[in-house]
């Protein structure tokens, strides 16, 4: 286990991080942690999204979305020397927080936010090797750089790793 | 004027809001006081518009667990109406209507869980009906639904159903005290921005 500074990622937000650090992004409902690493270099990121899709006229918040929040961090991690073939993911989340009968009129985000991940995933040709996503309950990640592990803490669950 | 953020929102308009709060919650407040035999009584109620991270510190950090209810609203205008409990809040309901408690959120039952689902569901239904009444709009309310889990989880649902219009969190609520004892329970409005529009133009306030 990494024992050395823990970085908080929050709601909208992305951090990078190295060898010897630890990403920890709280409560992730139908919002997903995306987390990416150059499996050589060791330089990580994890993105905290909260919507599949950016339709905004000035595209300014990108870590909100699925799809800008992923393609800038490639960009920002492409800057700081990671090679886009040796970079892997790993995410989790996108559970149903609430059981209504009647959904909103953009159905189940959790749903449509796993299914944007995995399509940009995809496109960007980023393999995914692991991902604990839907359900109903809310999840703790912290994500290891040294290791590439992906510990999950969900409440009334023992804490698994992907 | 029509409003195209939360923070457009000018001091009439919070005004009128904050009142409209008031009343909901004041009502709300009667109701839970005919419900658990208890004199129940408002704290300030207020209108906040955060950032999601202010919001999640604001209603105490993303990984406490509590129980959350939840109800949209439809018709005239679209929202989310949150009832927030602690456990705190919840061993006094559970003690005035079964007259038991829990240690833990883990090990509530199924009536437990139903007398809390109908504990959240009567507040906001009378506060929706005060503010319907008041203005004149009619909404519509969806079955309540319960969930336990960490509070940064629950309170992202509305953020996540507006998120593609804002960056913000709007809620009109307040809290609760009980028998002179402050318990930390939150009524959670948070209101579409277009529907926020009619309603303050509903209440007769037009220019800010």
């Amino acid at each position: 286990m990494a024992n050395g500074q823990k970085l908080v990622v929050k709601i909208a937000d992305m951090k990078m991080a190295q060898y010897g650090e630890e990403l920890i992004t709280y409560a992730l409902g139908s919002c997903i942690g995306i987390c990416l690493q150059d499996k050589r270099t060791k330089l990580s990121a994890l993105i905290h999204i909260m919507l599949p899709i950016n339709m905004e006229a000035g595209r300014k918040n990108t870590m909100k979305y699925a799809d800008t929040g992923i393609r800038e961090t490639l960009k920002q991690m492409e800057a700081r020397g990671a090679r886009r073939a040796n970079i892997v993911a790993k995410v989790a989340g996108g559970a149903k927080m609430f059981e209504t009968a009647q959904g909103s009129a953009l159905g189940n985000i959790g749903k449509r936010n796993a299914d944007s991940v995995h399509m940009i995933l995809r496109a960007e040709k980023i393999p995914l090797l692991a991902e604990d996503l839907g359900g109903t309950t809310a999840r703790t990640i912290s994500f290891d750089p040294g290791t590439g592990k992906v510990t999950v803490r969900s409440y009334g669950k023992a804490d698994y790793v992907i | 004027m029509e409003i195209k953020n939360y923070d457009d929102l000018g001091s009439m308009e919070m005004d009128t809001l904050r009142e409209v709060g008031s009343i909901g919650t004041g009502n709300a407040a009667t109701a839970l006081s005919g419900l658990l035999n208890r004199r129940v009584r408002i704290t300030m109620p207020e209108v906040r518009i955060m950032e999601y991270n202010e919001a999640i510190d604001w209603i105490g950090g993303p990984e406490n667990v509590t129980a959350g209810v939840l109800v949209r609203i439809g018709g005239d205008i679209g929202g989310i109406m949150l009832s927030v409990l602690p456990l705190e809040f919840v061993n006094m309901v559970l003690e005035c209507m079964l007259d038991n408690k829990v240690e833990e959120f883990e090990h509530l039952d199924e009536l437990q869980r139903s007398a809390l689902v109908e504990v959240g569901n009567i507040m906001i239904s009378t506060f929706i009906n005060a503010l319907s009444g008041l203005s004149g709009v009619t909404m519509e309310l969806t079955v309540p639904s319960l969930t336990v889990d960490m509070q940064g989880a629950i309170l992202a649902v509305p953020m996540a159903e507006y998120g593609g219009q804002t960056d913000y969190l709007m809620t009109i609520g307040g809290n609760f005290t009980c028998d002179d004892y402050e318990l930390p329970c939150r009524l959670l409005l948070s209101p579409e921005i277009r529907g926020l529009n009619y309603l303050l133009r509903k209440l007769g306030v037009t220019n800010g």
